[in-house]
């Protein structure tokens, strides 16, 4: 037995080491005192050693009957048709039942010669409603001679793009990694604002119905935004202020500065 | 080595001819789909139409487009208000026949492409050949409180309106007219209602005169002066009462709300605040849209 790298078996041929030729441990099999004492080779020796686990576990491998499958799912029949048969018929006979003890309400047809006294959208669609009443904010152009460049109403609907295009960009400025507001004032200032304005502008589209000036209506629309935009930030900012405050404190509880 | 030495299948020069069968044939198909398509999108698809100035009542807030175009009334012998119709003529264009209804009325032409926007050109009473008595006849639905002892389809006359230099409903000023939801050649089987406001009002001798009146009245032009003074009779005038904006059915001195955007004394459209001032009478114009043929 010798402490170089390479070793020689009872017969005196070399033993490969790239694990082609590995054989069980016999008497030339260095004790685990031995392979203490080695201060050199450990990469070597690490090396064999996990090959020699991995042939054997191949020996074990190709001895066996057992044909290896890598699993990813159940089968689609009958495990995920039986299971989807019973979700389709639970949802499709809660429809049933609905429409039999709900019988929906059919009014008359319209009357395009009348129109009644409120006449609004379906609530959810308020903010896209009161999106087409920005008629006031339309420029009018001075070089066309105070003409403004496009309808009110082209105005609205193109406002319906700039809002939903800024919720689609949203996302990509910002990914969203913080967990709680406090971590991004800035960008919960933003979202506040955002929720804010989708209820003034909310209530914008029903300014006729509201017991306000319909100017106030209309610039609280952007106002309150803003201002809610600021408490948020302020409220964020100072909540963050005082979690590093207590941070701080046990900090220098526990090494008071000199 | 060429590139597609491996390609499978390998090209052929029957491949190659199906290919370019197969190739032009789709090409072929598309052109004719599209210059088909393009074909039916951009020829003229009914009669009438077009560019048309008229008589509007001014749009004076909101996002209407334009005024509403006034309809011009007289009154019977019997005393009943009557709108006037043009009588329709066929005339040919360039080899086509086509039928117009337009007429002369103070020195500006009246015709009935005034009322075809919102889909009214597609009503029977829109066409200049509908079979209609042109009677102004009280409309149903809710109306003005003076207008509920009034059956629906009643002719409006004269003698309904006696108290219209001081009617009010707590509206605005009041004395300004006393005005009447109507409905207009709308009585055939199956025909659409066509809604029309009628207003008579002391203020109208004063537009028509140039006047300073509940507004300052000399502004207006003298053809509409004189257009109001041919299309108005015993002080009655009425406008088709159809918001040029999306079509929604507004009314004069109707809602409580309109005070809120300026209407308390105008026309205040519900659906989006849009303003009509019925005492501004402006001649504009807009693309009439054209009626359905057969």
């Amino acid at each position: 037995m010798s402490d170089t790298d390479t070793t020689t078996n009872a017969d005196g041929a070399e033993v490969r080491t790239d694990g082609t030729g590995i054989v069980p441990p016999d008497d030339e099999t260095p004790t685990w005192s031995e392979r203490k004492a080695r201060s050199q080779g450990l990469a070597r020796l690490t090396y064999e050693y996990f090959e020699r686990s991995r042939r054997e576990d191949q020996d074990l491998r190709q001895q066996s009957s057992y044909v290896e499958r890598d699993v990813l799912a159940f089968p689609t029949w009958p495990h995920e048709m039986i299971r989807n048969l019973a979700l389709v018929s639970f949802f499709v006979g809660m429809i049933v039942f609905l429409s039999a003890a709900l019988p929906p309400h059919i009014g008359p047809p319209a009357d395009s010669s009348s129109t009644p006294a409120v006449i609004l959208p379906d609530w959810y669609l308020y903010w896209s409603f009161g999106l087409l009443k920005l008629g006031p904010l339309n420029p009018d152009i001075s070089l066309l001679g105070g003409q403004k460049l496009m309808a009110d109403r082209t105005y609205g609907v193109l406002a319906n793009v700039v809002i939903v295009g800024f919720v689609a960009i949203v996302p990509f400025l910002n990914k969203g990694a913080a967990r709680r507001p406090v971590e991004q004032p800035f960008w919960a200032a933003v979202g506040m604002s955002g929720v804010v304005f989708a209820f003034t502008i909310a209530v914008l589209s029903v300014k006729n119905l509201v017991p306000m000036d319909s100017h106030v209506i209309f610039d609280l629309t952007f106002f309150l935004p803003l201002v809610a935009a600021f408490v948020t930030y302020a409220v964020l900012r100072s909540m963050r202020e005082g979690y590093m405050f207590n941070l701080n404190r046990r900090y220098y509880r526990l090494r008071p500065p000199k | 080595m060429p590139l597609d030495e491996d390609k499978y299948p390998a090209e052929t020069g029957r491949r190659r001819f199906v290919k370019g069968v197969v190739g032009s044939a789709a090409l072929a198909s598309v052109g004719t789909g599209g210059a088909a398509a393009v074909n039916t999108t951009t020829s003229q698809s009914g009669g009438g139409g077009g560019p048309t100035q008229y008589v509007a009542i001014e749009n004076t807030a909101g996002p209407a487009p334009r005024g509403m175009p006034i309809v011009p009334v007289e009154v019977t012998s019997d005393g009943e208000i009557r709108g006037v119709f043009p009588e329709a003529e066929t005339e040919e264009v360039g080899g086509v026949e086509r039928v117009v209804a337009e007429t002369d009325m103070g020195g500006i032409t009246y015709s009935s492409q005034w009322f075809q926007y919102c889909g009214i050109e597609q009503y029977e009473g829109a066409q200049p050949e509908a079979d209609a008595d042109n009677l102004l006849r009280a409309a149903s639905g809710e109306n003005y409180a003076w207008q509920e002892d009034l059956e629906a389809g009643e002719p409006l006359t004269v003698d309904m309106f006696e108290d219209y230099e001081s009617w009010g409903n707590g509206i605005g000023k009041g004395g300004l007219g006393k005005p009447a939801a109507a409905r207009w050649r709308s009585e055939t089987e199956g025909a659409k209602t066509i809604p029309v406001q009628v207003l008579r009002t002391p203020e109208l001798p004063k537009m028509i005169n140039g006047e300073q009146g509940f507004r300052d009245y000399s502004t207006i032009p003298q053809n509409i002066r004189s257009f109001l003074g041919a299309a108005t009779e015993e002080n009655f005038m009425a406008w088709l009462n159809k918001c040029t904006h999306f079509c929604c059915v507004p009314g004069y001195k109707k809602l409580e709300g309109s005070a809120d955007f300026g209407g308390e004394n105008g026309v205040y459209c519900q659906c989006h605040q849009s303003v009509y001032d019925p005492f501004s009478p402006t001649r504009v114009q807009f693309i009439a849209r054209p009626r359905p043929t057969e």
